[in-house]
């Protein structure tokens, strides 16, 4: 009887599935259309903001790094910022069991803060210590806490909730941020001035990208969102990696 | 209880069955492969001007890719309503935009392959997930799948997902976003489209 009434309810729920995608059969995959009106105008007004300051002030400054250093030099920098990322890796490995993990990365960050000279050569590769440095969001990803909706950070651009979250908790557990936290006179310069780099270091690396997006859309806000809340979905505990689930749409065309 | 189990089983399986409908997994890889092939060594490195790589980009995309089929779902509930001058008109822009916008990004992948690394099934009937990998610069190599269509004994492509980005996808949240609100709904889409791939600037939306 009790077998029987769990099968039932799983018809039930199986029927309101399939009405719930039939349903959304007539609006399917415009997942990412905002439902909050409020959080929609105000994400419209910020990215609009955001992409002023980008191409005022942002662009400009990365576009000045790229002319005045060469790909070598952009690429010893980078490594530098990477290098810095290790120790926060190192314990988010730790964070999800994963000892060898930790282990690899805290090697890699003592080996390339040596004689990697300050992390601009990845000596420890070159030992075959090599692994992707991974951060809170990973790790919380892996914990299966979902990411909430789209929200546009004054400055920092696209996000969410978690992914907020994240960052913060990486710049804090950077070296730079508790290595200097008991001097409160070079804190806050270290802190931001390192944050402002690593700015321009990553729109160096991303503007061609982003003014490609911005040139072919004719709603460049819809499709940032769209394209990062994609990106963002294929993570830790919602990944799928046996399935094409998260792209396999009904394409509902009759032919 | 057997017999309903049975039966529940029976109808999953007819359920299931028409989803399952067969694409041969070696032939769909095969045409993704002969198409990425062709363009990296008959436009990439092939050693003629500009113009005649455009030229080329244009006809292999046009072959390659169902570009109706796309627009279709691109445009999602719109579609319904569009009269046939306006599908038309859509489905012009919306394949002008894309030539326009890949010919240009397509001489990044100069140097590199794409390798091939199995295929994934999809619910849809006469489609496959054809996965691959292309190596980056920087760190891990990014993923692309290309979803293929099989009608007849032809294939072709109707969505390209880059790191788990659906082009499909991307576009029909943004140009649906874009109808609703503008005040001419998709004539207005497929004016902006177009002045897009004559390089004038767009009007704000």
């Amino acid at each position: 009887m009790n077998l029987i009434r769990r099968l039932m309810s799983g018809v039930v729920l199986a029927l309101a599935i399939n009405i719930g995608s039939a349903y959304a059969n007539t609006d399917n995959h415009d997942v990412y259309a905002d439902d909050d009106s409020v959080l929609e105008s105000y994400n419209r007004a910020m990215f609009s903001f955001n992409n002023y300051f980008n191409h005022y002030v942002f662009m400009p400054t990365a576009q000045a790094y790229r002319d005045i250093t060469t790909p070598f030099v952009r690429k010893r920098v980078s490594n530098i910022f990477d290098n810095l990322q290790e120790p926060v890796s190192s314990g988010n490995y730790l964070l999800q069991a994963e000892p060898k993990g930790a282990l690899i990365s805290l090697s890699r960050f003592v080996i390339n803060s040596t004689l990697g000279l300050l992390g601009m050569f990845d000596v420890a590769e070159g030992w075959g210590l090599s692994q992707k440095t991974i951060g809170f969001d990973d790790t919380f990803a892996k914990w299966c806490i979902p990411d909430g909706p789209y929200i546009v950070l004054p400055l920092l651009g696209p996000s969410t909730p978690r992914s907020a979250i994240s960052m913060g908790l990486n710049f804090v557990f950077d070296p730079v941020y508790w290595g200097t936290v008991n001097d409160a006179n070079i804190h806050d310069k270290a802190t931001y001035s390192l944050a402002i780099a690593y700015g321009v270091v990553v729109m160096e690396q991303n503007m061609d990208l982003l003014k490609d997006l911005e040139r072919s859309s004719v709603d460049y806000y819809a499709a940032m969102k769209a394209t990062y809340m994609q990106n963002r979905k294929n993570k830790g505990c919602f990944k799928n990696d046996s399935s094409a689930n998260d792209y396999d749409f009904d394409f509902g065309i009759e032919e | 209880m057997k017999k309903l189990i049975a039966t529940a089983l029976f109808i999953l399986g007819v359920y299931a069955a028409p989803a399952m409908a067969e694409v041969n997994a070696a032939q769909a890889q095969k045409f993704v492969e002969d198409v990425t092939n062709d363009g990296i060594e008959n436009i990439i490195n092939a050693n003629v001007s500009q113009q005649e790589k455009d030229k080329r980009f244009a006809t292999l995309f046009n072959n390659a890719l169902d570009m109706k089929f796309i627009g279709q779902f691109v445009l999602g509930r719109y579609w319904r309503t569009a009269t046939p001058e306006q599908r038309d008109a859509f489905i012009k822009a919306y394949r002008e935009m894309n030539i326009k916008t890949w010919s240009k990004r397509f001489d990044e992948f100069k140097g590199r392959n794409f390798k091939f690394i199995g295929t994934t099934p999809s619910n849809s009937a006469n489609q496959i997930f054809v996965n691959s990998e292309v190596p980056m610069p920087e760190g891990q190599p990014a993923k692309v799948v290309w979803r293929v269509k099989k009608t007849g004994d032809t294939f072709k492509i109707v969505d390209i997902i880059i790191e788990n980005v659906s082009l499909a996808i991307t576009a029909r949240n943004e140009y649906s976003a874009y109808i609703k609100k503008s005040p001419n709904g998709v004539d207005d889409l497929i004016k902006d489209l177009q002045q897009k791939v004559a390089d004038k600037p767009a009007k704000a939306a």
